[in-house]
């Protein structure tokens, strides 16, 4: 990528991070961009980004949007807690976090380091595997981006929302990071959405750091919706303490190219997590998830569902890792991966992957690839519906089994609106619960 | 209303219905009765439009359309209703929602107004109470975890709020205990006036003791062998079929 050396060329970080980024865009170097012969980014090629013209997304990009544009932009939740970042950077005037409670704070990253650099120090001390080099190169050029910080036994009463813009005339590098802490029995849902404006070329390359302190609960709805020209790489990474809960939904329906880590460690006993994804993509659309949960100890518990929905050419990646430690004794880990293909040339990767070290253990998986129900489309048909809002309706009862335990409807209505129509279920349930 | 001449139907080329002539008047109910693999079933189906089945010769016009021409949506559009002898499972679509969606298919097909969530309801309620179908299942996945009555009586319920033209009832008594029966029964004989038509498949006759029907046609390797009154339910229960179907032979 030529363009990404020219970015690290130009890298001129000043203050006190100034070392420990240019570290972190060494290592950018020294891995270079992930080549299909890795096995990481087997099923996912980076050849479409090589020839893209980016640059690193500036303050200046940052100011592009204003509230009215921000307005015109579909969101899926109207919690009153919102944090909007424009191409990365925080937006004060954009946002309304006024309302949170005591012992919750949102602070921009940039503020941060400009007060107290030993904050965010943590960010710079690791070092990077090859193939997760887009976190070094995020590390490299992090100009701002959310520590969220929920003290213990402190909680929200409406969800946090994060809001992505994506808003470039030029391909821009957008590389924000968000940063969590949850205290002891602290509870955070919090929703990431990403949007854009149509003819966005960009690249999102987005981290999310997650801590859970003992017996916090932090549930995490992602939600993919940029514009199918967009790129993004994002990671999302969750360390669970003792009895801590994370759960975490990867909902994507934008996206050129999508690439999304989740990786979970469980570190002490009683620390669980619930993996859910769905991805609906059509066109040349490419989706890939890659998802890691580390049984580091014993008395530690995963659930993991992913569903792929694929139409046009678009492809999708799913490779789900289980890892089980030695000795990590009596745990519980299944994961289920089931796909639907709407088009012939439609096409996905699905891999289970499951290192165990350990025999007290309940470890399940199962991966499906398949097509609509060829006796439910004719039940429905034969009941007055035409085929094209019979396979809507199908495909849109596929989706919804990922999410029907969320208790959130913001994210249901999203899936509803993207497959049946806006409000079509959701009104009636209402009415008929009402009645 | 219903006119079949001389249906032929096969399914991966094997001949299943072999020259069906038959016609159902409006208000009529008709009871399609015969041994297994006799083309009962084939016969249900076809005329719903189910993938599959190859129509080899023949017709089926209804009220003067041809109906073996239409897309299965079209056909409930026209006011064709099938019971299913095992009705489909969907997980995830609600079946209240999946109401909504048919009855506003249908209106739409005949160029009427979309009916609102309100209205709709207030339909819906009356319905389920007249069926004796548990409430508490309209707002659940369709035939998902129902019981076999519920399914039947599910069936029977989406029939009196679809309110078809010509029914058919595709063996709506298998697997029901003397109780669901004679409630599925009761469910359909509250829908029969003079212009609603009913075609009732079965096995057995004892469903006619509910369901009375105006004629009894027998079927053997897909054609009709013998048609009469209700009183011929009543000799087959006694003799079986292979009095009949050696006689043909």
């Amino acid at each position: 990528m030529e363009a990404l050396e020219r970015i690290l060329a130009d890298l001129a970080p000043a203050g006190p991070l100034a070392e420990a980024r240019l570290r972190a865009a060494e290592q950018v170097r020294a891995h270079g961009v992930p080549s299909t012969r890795q096995e990481a980014w087997k099923y996912t090629s980076l050849a479409s980004l090589k020839d893209v013209a980016y640059r690193a997304a500036s303050e200046a990009d940052g100011a592009v949007l204003d509230a009215p544009s921000l307005a015109a932009l579909p969101l899926a939740s109207t919690s009153p807690h919102r944090a909007v970042l424009v191409n990365g950077r925080f937006r004060a005037d954009l946002s309304t976090l006024d309302a949170l409670p005591a012992g919750v704070r949102v602070t921009s990253i940039a503020a941060a380091v400009a007060a107290d650099a030993e904050h965010v120090a943590t960010v710079y001390a690791e070092q990077y595997a090859p193939e997760a080099v887009f976190t070094a190169l995020n590390a490299a050029l992090l100009d701002d981006g959310l520590i969220i910080e929920v003290d213990a036994d402190s909680s929200l009463d409406a969800p946090l929302h994060l809001v992505f813009v994506a808003a470039g005339a030029t391909p821009l590098l957008r590389t924000p990071r968000v940063i969590v802490r949850a205290g002891r029995h602290a509870r955070l849902r919090m929703i990431e959405e990403f949007v854009g404006q149509d003819g966005d070329h960009g690249l999102t390359n987005v981290v999310s750091d997650l801590s859970l302190d003992e017996g916090a609960v932090v549930d995490h709805h992602r939600l993919q919706n940029e514009p199918v020209s967009t790129a993004q790489i994002g990671r999302v990474r969750a360390t669970l303490a003792a009895n801590a809960t994370f759960n975490s939904d990867s909902v994507t329906f934008g996206g050129a190219l999508t690439r999304i880590d989740i990786e979970v460690a469980l570190a002490a006993r009683g620390a669980r997590c619930r993996l859910n994804g769905l991805f609906a993509t059509t066109g040349t659309q490419h989706v890939d998830h890659h998802t890691l949960i580390d049984h580091q100890v014993g008395d530690t518990h995963s659930e993991e569902l992913y569903r792929g929905i694929l139409d046009g050419r678009s492809r999708g990646v799913f490779n789900g890792k289980v890892l089980v430690r030695r000795d990590a004794q009596c745990i519980t880990a299944h994961q289920a991966s089931n796909n639907l293909l709407l088009s012939r040339q439609a096409e996905v990767d699905t891999k289970p992957e499951l290192e165990i070290y350990a025999d007290d253990v309940s470890c399940a998986h199962g991966a499906t690839v398949g097509e609509l129900d060829t006796q439910a489309l004719f039940y429905l048909r034969s009941r007055g519906i035409d085929e094209a809002q019979s396979r809507a309706l199908l495909t849109y009862a596929f989706a919804e089994k990922v999410v029907e335990t969320i208790p959130l409807d913001s994210i249901r209505h999203a899936i509803e609106e993207r497959f049946i129509g806006a409000g079509a279920l959701s009104e009636l349930e209402a009415l008929l619960k009402q009645s | 209303m219903l006119e079949i001449k001389n249906l032929h139907a096969e399914i991966d080329g094997k001949p299943i219905l072999r020259g069906i002539d038959l016609v159902v008047r409006p208000g009529e109910t008709h009871a399609i009765m015969g041994p297994n693999g006799s083309g009962k079933s084939t016969l249900s189906h076809v005329l719903a439009g189910r993938e599959g089945y190859t129509v080899t010769d023949g017709s089926a016009t209804f009220n003067g359309k041809p109906l073996l021409e239409l897309e299965p949506e079209e056909r409930a559009g026209e006011g064709v209703f099938l019971a299913f002898q095992y009705p489909v499972e969907i997980p995830g679509v609600n079946n209240v929602y999946m109401l909504k969606a048919a009855l506003n298919g249908i209106r739409a097909y005949r160029g009427e107004k979309e009916l609102s969530a309100v209205d709709f309801l207030k339909l819906v309620k009356a319905r389920v109470k007249a069926v004796g179908l548990d409430e508490s299942l309209l707002n659940r996945p369709v035939n998902e975890g129902f019981s076999g009555g519920e399914k039947k009586r599910n069936e029977v319920f989406q029939m009196s709020v679809l309110e078809p033209r010509l029914a058919i009832l595709d063996e709506t008594d298998s697997g029901l205990d003397i109780d669901a029966l004679k409630a599925v029964a009761e469910g359909v004989n509250a829908l029969r006036d003079e212009e609603r038509s009913f075609i009732v498949v079965t096995h057995y006759q004892r469903l006619l003791d509910y369901i009375v029907p105006d004629y009894v046609h027998v079927l053997s390797k897909g054609r009709i062998i013998k048609s009469g009154g209700k009183e011929l339910a009543h000799e087959l229960e006694a003799r079986g079929y292979d009095w009949l179907t050696s006689e043909a032979a």
